[in-house]
């Protein structure tokens, strides 16, 4: 088992942020890879992030609502 | 956003062959008979009167064009007449199945359905209603001018020639035409009969009664719409655009509650010709013009054609149809076949047809066949059809010699009052919002974008003065979106369409989040169908509804250019008034993306009377100025630059208010105080503009003052000119190419007003004369800081001349030569 963190996608090149709209998973819920995970807006769009692993979603470090940059943990998962 | 339509590969591959719905072509068989016992000989005679009056209404028209006369009476009309004689039994038949209620949209050859459906509801609407209707018209004047100089006897018969004469007056301009002598023949017009304007281009009503029915299906309004137009027409984009937003599937599969298709009848008055081209056999493919109607959707447009020589096939078509479009079933096409035997116009030579074929029409005349199947079948004996024939020609006798009469129908004096027609051109009102709709509402509190909006900063600094992101602070998608919210909310009527507007939240996300909060009618997808896009908001806003739609790039207006130009402009004016257009069309200045993605076409705009326009630079001004162009009932476009989306408030102190405003349109706002010079700015080339002052204060003790102009039009000088009464020194900054650019209209009259108090010529700096590069060279296109201090220092205060640093080292004059 190895934790893999989930990180803010580049979501375009002239895009530094964005912003967790919601978590569609919780601390604890399994997860499998390529599932969606939460809800994120930046300044044009809004887009799903999907699980990179599958496992069990061990900690979010950024909650809802709250602006991530680019390249920032999002959320750990406690892969398989 | 989860996905509504499932693109199934399995299915789309699937090996098939498509069958087209049936198209019938002459399919009426009705007996006679049958139709006698079901109308009444009562109702057939009236068809051949409306027949013969129609005739005898373009025959006077035809006659005063080619004589100069008619039944004695000596008359110089000097407008055109695209007369319809030949068609009267398309016009008459149509009308017959038409109600009050349904709204036909016509086309340059409009007298004829203008006549037939007026006559139609006259004869549907109580005498009461009738009353009414002629009282409300400018305070009963035009009633009372009939009554004095025509007369006619019951209310049925004064109502007639309410019509005919208020149809006259407007063909020859006059003052109390229905328009106010502001339409005149081919845009003639009476709402309260359901006749709504005809069109002097070619198809551009069937965008325009796509818009109506659009109107009527989520208003509930009653009735359908009728799009008239000639086979020609069928060779138009903004035809097939029309057809296509017609047709879309959505109102089906995603609509809800609003289920259910246009009610729209795109009316195809075939006469053969395209003026002189001939759409069978020369111009057109289609061979049969119903054949277009199956590349439209699976029903074909329930396409059929019909006789329109035999008014009663017609009636019997258009009867069915209005019945599938009120059920939902709609959009439909008929193709009536019909000859017009009068020229295209009075300057028609006839060479492109041949005696013989105007010879084997004429026995078709509808108006003989008809007058024949009365006779054989009893119902009017030559005596009976005599009285008819010379009552219409005295009806339109007395109509005409009213008409001619400048005491009963005085000319439009325009040397009276010079800015008459300038005062049509706006209604300048506003209107009230109405109360908030409290499930949108909290829909609206309960969205992402609202709940991100209230987190962030109203203003672009923080408190250590620090400049914040745009996920921190409100941008000018931000405030536009706030402003689109509010009038969602509180005006039930709005509406919001154009390319990827939905889920997309807009190709630049201004939407974004309001699919969350509104239903799908009131925030689709449409077509890529600029043509549509803008001829739809027309023709709703006609209706009383009010659209905000969008030009993804402003770069796309050619698109939609006569839909701009010619429709949403001008129908203000060209009712004197009676139509308002509560149209905002918002476009985006493209940046980085080249030749035909990047320019600045305000010029284009700007030149054209009847528009309003308006192209913020800050976040404040944006949400304000949105807001009073979305209440305001004249049309605006709305340029938005996509440069600066992500620009948040630097300048309104406390930021973007987070309530509701509205700001002033058509006021220049100072945007730095400053004393030895003006930059006069238009959209985002304030921030360059901006820079620039900061590097000629530090560098060159230069205190420059900045205006952005915010709007275009209206635009009021009174700042700009104290500006420069102080600063003696302009220029003007814009991103438009600068040859025709709104920008050097702004300089010619502060040069003018202004004259005393410069000490320079007021220069405009633009781009050059040539096509937007790539976003590698763009700075080379769109004017710098650098280039600004350059023109500052090296021509409006020369002995601070300094050594350049734009790129802008070129001869005007020579460039111009060389067509540049």
């Amino acid at each position: 088992m190895a934790d893999i963190p989930l990180v803010m996608p580049q979501l375009g090149v002239d895009i530094e942020e964005g912003q967790i709209d919601s978590w569609l998973k919780q601390v604890g819920d399994r997860v499998e890879k390529g599932e969606q995970i939460a809800m994120v807006t930046t300044p044009k769009v809004n887009l799903e992030l999907e699980a990179p692993a599958s496992g069990t979603l061990k900690e979010i470090t950024v909650p809802a609502d709250e602006i991530a940059r680019v390249g920032d943990t999002l959320a750990i998962i406690a892969a398989d | 956003m989860p996905k509504e339509l499932f693109v199934d590969p399995r299915a789309t591959r699937r090996k098939g062959s498509l069958a087209f719905a049936e198209v019938p072509v002459h399919a009426y068989d009705t007996p006679f008979a049958e139709e006698r016992g079901r109308r009444g000989d009562g109702a057939l005679k009236e068809m051949l009167r409306h027949m013969l009056v129609v005739r005898e209404f373009e025959t006077m028209l035809g006659t005063f064009k080619a004589t100069g006369a008619y039944a004695g009476m000596p008359f110089v009309y000097k407008g055109p007449a695209h007369l319809s004689i030949g068609q009267e039994g398309a016009a008459v038949g149509a009308a017959l199945a038409l109600r009050p209620e349904d709204h036909i949209f016509g086309s340059h050859r409009g007298h004829g359905e203008f006549i037939a459906k007026g006559l139609s509801a006259v004869a549907a609407l109580a005498p009461a209603e009738l009353i009414r209707v002629m009282e409300a018209h400018e305070g009963g004047a035009l009633l009372r001018t009939v009554e004095t100089f025509i007369g006619g006897g019951d209310e049925k018969a004064i109502a007639e020639n309410f019509l005919l004469f208020g149809l006259l007056a407007e063909i020859f301009m006059r003052a109390n035409g229905f328009n106010g002598g502001m339409g005149g023949s081919m845009h003639a017009f009476c709402l309260p009969l359901g006749i709504y304007p005809n069109n002097a281009i070619v198809g551009a009503s069937a965008g325009i009664a796509t818009g109506a029915a659009l109107y009527k299906k989520l208003a509930r309004s009653g009735g359908i719409a009728v799009a008239n137009s000639g086979d020609g027409a069928t060779a138009t984009g903004p035809v097939w655009e029309a057809m296509t937003f017609a047709s879309m599937a959505q109102y089906d599969r995603l609509w809800g509650e609003e289920k259910g298709g246009l009610p729209v009848l795109f009316f195809f008055t075939n006469n053969f010709y395209a003026m002189g081209g001939q759409t069978i056999g020369e111009t057109a493919g289609w061979e049969r013009l119903a054949r277009i109607g199956a590349a439209a959707n699976p029903s074909s447009l329930h396409a059929e054609t019909i006789d329109g020589t035999n008014p009663l096939a017609v009636a019997d078509a258009v009867a069915r149809k209005r019945e599938i479009l009120l059920s939902g079933r709609g959009p439909a096409l008929l193709d009536v076949e019909c000859y017009r035997l009068s020229g295209h116009s009075t300057t028609d030579a006839n060479a492109y047809r041949t005696r013989e074929e105007l010879a084997a029409w004429q026995e078709q005349d509808p108006i003989t066949l008809f007058a024949a199947q009365l006779r054989e079948a009893g119902i009017l004996d030559a005596a009976g059809e005599q009285a008819m024939r010379d009552g219409v020609a005295e009806q339109i006798r007395k109509v005409t010699a009213a008409a001619i009469d400048p005491a009963a129908a005085p000319p439009v004096n325009v040397e009276a009052d010079p800015i008459l027609i300038g005062k049509l051109m706006f209604s300048n009102r506003e209107a009230e919002p109405g109360p908030a709709d409290p499930a949108l509402a909290v829909a609206a509190e309960a969205s992402s974008r609202v709940r991100q909006n209230l987190k962030k900063s109203r203003f672009g600094l923080s408190e250590a003065g620090e400049k914040l992101s745009p996920m921190r602070a409100i941008t000018i998608r931000d405030a536009l979106f706030e402003a689109l919210l509010h009038h969602f909310i509180h005006d039930p009527s709005l509406i919001a369409y154009g390319e990827e507007c939905r889920d997309w939240g807009g190709a630049f996300g201004v939407y974004r989040g309001l699919a969350d909060v509104l239903p799908h009618h009131r925030l689709f997808n449409s077509p890529i169908a600029e043509a549509a896009i803008v001829a739809t908001a027309v023709g709703y806003a006609m209706e009383g509804g009010r659209a905000v739609v969008e030009l993804m790039y402003g770069d796309f207006i050619g698109r939609a250019g006569d839909e701009i130009f010619n429709q949403m402009a001008k129908w203000q004016a060209m009712s004197a008034g009676a139509l308002k257009m509560p149209v905002v069309l918002r476009t985006s200045v493209g940046s980085k993306y080249g030749a035909q993605h990047s320019q600045d076409w305000t010029g284009l705009i700007t030149h054209i009377p009847g528009l309003k326009v308006i192209y913020p630079a800050t976040p404040y001004d944006a949400k304000g100025l949105l807001a009073s162009a979305l209440a305001s009932d004249d049309p605006t476009v709305f340029f938005e630059s996509q440069r600066l989306y992500d620009t948040t408030e630097m300048f309104h102190p406390g930021g973007v208010p987070a309530d509701y405003y509205r700001l002033p349109v058509g006021v220049p706002d100072i945007k730095r105080a400053g004393s030895d010079v003006t930059i006069l700015t238009i959209g985002p080339s304030l921030y360059p503009a901006l820079a620039a002052a900061e590097q000629l204060q530090k560098d060159y003790d230069v205190s420059a003052e900045i205006i952005d102009a915010r709007s275009l039009v209206p635009f009021d000088y009174d700042v700009v000119l104290k500006s420069v009464k102080k600063t003696h020194r302009i220029l003007l900054v814009t991103e438009a190419s600068e040859r025709g650019s709104f920008a050097m209209t702004l300089a010619a009259n502060i040069g003018r007003f202004g004259f005393k108090d410069l000490e320079a010529a007021p220069r405009v700096l633009g781009s050059p004369n040539w096509i937007v590069p790539g976003a590698e060279m763009e700075s080379t296109y769109f004017p710098q800081a650098g280039d600004i201090i350059d023109v500052v220092c090296g021509e409006l205060i020369p002995e601070k001349k300094v050594n350049r640093r734009g790129i802008r080292d070129w001869d005007d004059i020579a460039l111009a030569r060389r067509a540049l």
